[in-house]
């Protein structure tokens, strides 16, 4: 790591990245710039692809990716933690036999020291935090997963479908609970089904198709864009 | 079973006792890398001989204070397993573990190859000190390391370090993807775990007053292993109650049934391994719930 200085938090430079011969990303650039920012676009977009590159995950076959200036391209994942790029797991990946509480102290060392009260309590997982987290539901292993990162402090959150297959109050508890954050402070970059949850609760969009970039702004902006309703939304508008 | 060599000193129930020692030693040791972790170490065998033929060196050499030759079979499988661990433990799943398996060979071919050759004791070290001057002494002293080890592994399991380990039992991939460096973790138990080994291999040695090829034998591997299961993987304080039981009762049943004890012994670890894979521990909680 180490490299070129920028202001930016995260830039992403010409990244291109093809599985099989199959192109998945194609020269996308782009400056995070909101303190919440989606990223979204329909199943084989190449968001989850995107946001593995970013996290250190995978190595994009052409480009950089900048955070804080230093150059985090092709991780390894460990390094760009330490570095503040956290990143949630689309599928849950709890550690069947550690506490809830246990949860959150295996990682409280990796980037200073936090409280791990503090953490359980806001993801609300206080009540259960002796509870091993084998056999806990869904719902609670989504906030695990939430409070396992939250215990890095990232400097930037990386939350891969945080709110897929949770039922409307508890994927409305959770974007609560991100609401929170993001007015604590925390920044993050969210991938996601839910459009309208979702768009509600950011300040930037970015969206995919077919792995070009077709939208970058407000969410306000993004139902209008004729790129999006034409190209992305087959021209009906989602709000309806 | 395996006080075979050597001169007796205590009547065969305290020898019993103390052998059974030795055995919770590499218990505990096994339970602490392997059974936290997950990564199957099949190369204690390895360690308990370095550690026994540590004591015979030393003593040969001129080294005869217990203390001292116990504190050089610590240093001895200290230093061995990170030499083994540092390159291996990169490694993950079944490679390691394979790994491992070579080392016990390895031991026994250099023994037989070498030592003779290189002009040294015949395949391997007579007349080694006592443990202590009476068989309860030494039993005392077994019991007193066991206790120093036992304390030692559930404070350390209990620390930061432990849940990096229990972690990395869980979901390695998952661990180093939010940070953590599973590595260096990995082999400092590994390094810790086998100067325990190594002082379990001088406390044979010194039992048995011998210190040879039988030291690098498969019971140092098949014992130990079970007794860590039997106890519940990772539980560690279940190795003293399962030690005592299958090691009196491999020592009753080998008077009784001469080799077939080794047979059933290897049945009871398919079945456990098959039917009771969390231990006596997983039964109660199986039970409880």
């Amino acid at each position: 790591m180490g490299g070129l200085m920028t202001d930016d938090l995260l830039r992403v430079e010409n990244v291109d990245k093809s599985f099989g011969g199959h192109r998945v990303l194609e020269s996308i650039s782009w400056r995070l710039q909101g303190s919440a920012v989606a990223l979204v676009g329909p199943n084989g977009a190449g968001k989850t692809t995107l946001l593995n590159i970013v996290a250190g995950h995978l190595r994009p076959d052409r480009g950089r990716v900048w955070f804080r200036g230093m150059d985090v391209t092709g991780g390894p994942p460990w390094r760009s933690v330490r570095s503040g790029l956290v990143k949630t797991f689309q599928q849950v990946r709890p550690f069947p036999n550690l506490t809830v509480e246990e949860h959150v102290r295996l990682f409280s060392r990796v980037r200073g020291t936090i409280d791990t009260d503090h953490v359980l309590q806001i993801t609300g997982l206080e009540p259960f935090r002796d509870r091993r987290a084998a056999g806990l539901p869904f719902g609670i292993l989504k906030r695990i997963e939430l409070a396992k990162a939250l215990a890095v402090r990232p400097t930037l959150l990386l939350l891969d479908e945080p709110i897929a297959g949770l039922s409307s109050g508890e994927a409305r508890d959770l974007l609560t609970t991100l609401h929170n954050l993001k007015k604590g402070g925390t920044r993050m970059l969210i991938v996601e089904h839910r459009l309208l949850e979702t768009l509600a609760f950011v300040d930037e969009v970015v969206a995919l198709d077919a792995g070009h970039l077709i939208f970058h702004g407000p969410p306000d902006r993004f139902f209008e864009d004729p790129t999006v309703r034409d190209a992305y939304l087959g021209g009906v508008d989602a709000r309806n | 079973m395996v006080l075979a060599a050597g001169e007796l000193q205590a009547p065969y129930f305290t020898l019993s006792l103390i052998l059974a020692g030795v055995y919770i030693s590499l218990a505990l040791a096994w339970d602490f890398s392997s059974g936290l972790t997950g990564y199957v170490n099949f190369g204690l065998p390895f360690f308990f001989g370095l550690g026994a033929f540590a004591t015979g060196y030393l003593d040969y050499h001129g080294v005869h204070a217990v203390p001292e030759l116990l504190a050089a079979d610590f240093a001895v499988g200290l230093g061995g397993g990170l030499l083994f661990a540092l390159p291996t433990l990169r490694l993950r799943g079944p490679y390691f573990t394979f790994l491992s398996l070579l080392l016990p060979l390895i031991g026994t071919d250099v023994v037989l190859a070498y030592w003779v050759p290189l002009g040294l004791p015949t395949v391997g070290y007579y007349n080694l000190p006592f443990l202590a001057p009476t068989g309860l002494g030494s039993l005392l002293i077994v019991t007193g390391l066991n206790g120093l080890w036992l304390t030692l592994l559930l404070w350390l399991r209990e620390t930061h370090f432990g849940l990096v380990l229990r972690g990395i039992r869980d979901d390695e991939e998952a661990l180093e993807a939010q940070g953590l460096r599973s590595f260096p973790y990995k082999v400092v138990a590994f390094a810790l775990s086998n100067g325990i080994v190594g002082v379990a291999g001088g406390v044979y040695a010194m039992t048995t007053t011998f210190a040879g090829i039988d030291a690098f034998g498969f019971l140092f591997l098949l014992f130990p292993i079970l007794i860590a299961i039997l106890g519940g993987p990772g539980e560690i304080v279940g190795c003293i109650g399962a030690g005592f039981a299958v090691i009196l009762l491999s020592q009753y049943l080998d008077l009784v049934m001469g080799p077939f004890t080794l047979i059933l012994f290897s049945g009871l670890a398919l079945v456990l391994v098959l039917f009771l894979p969390g231990g006596f521990r997983g039964l109660w909680r199986w039970v409880a719930s």
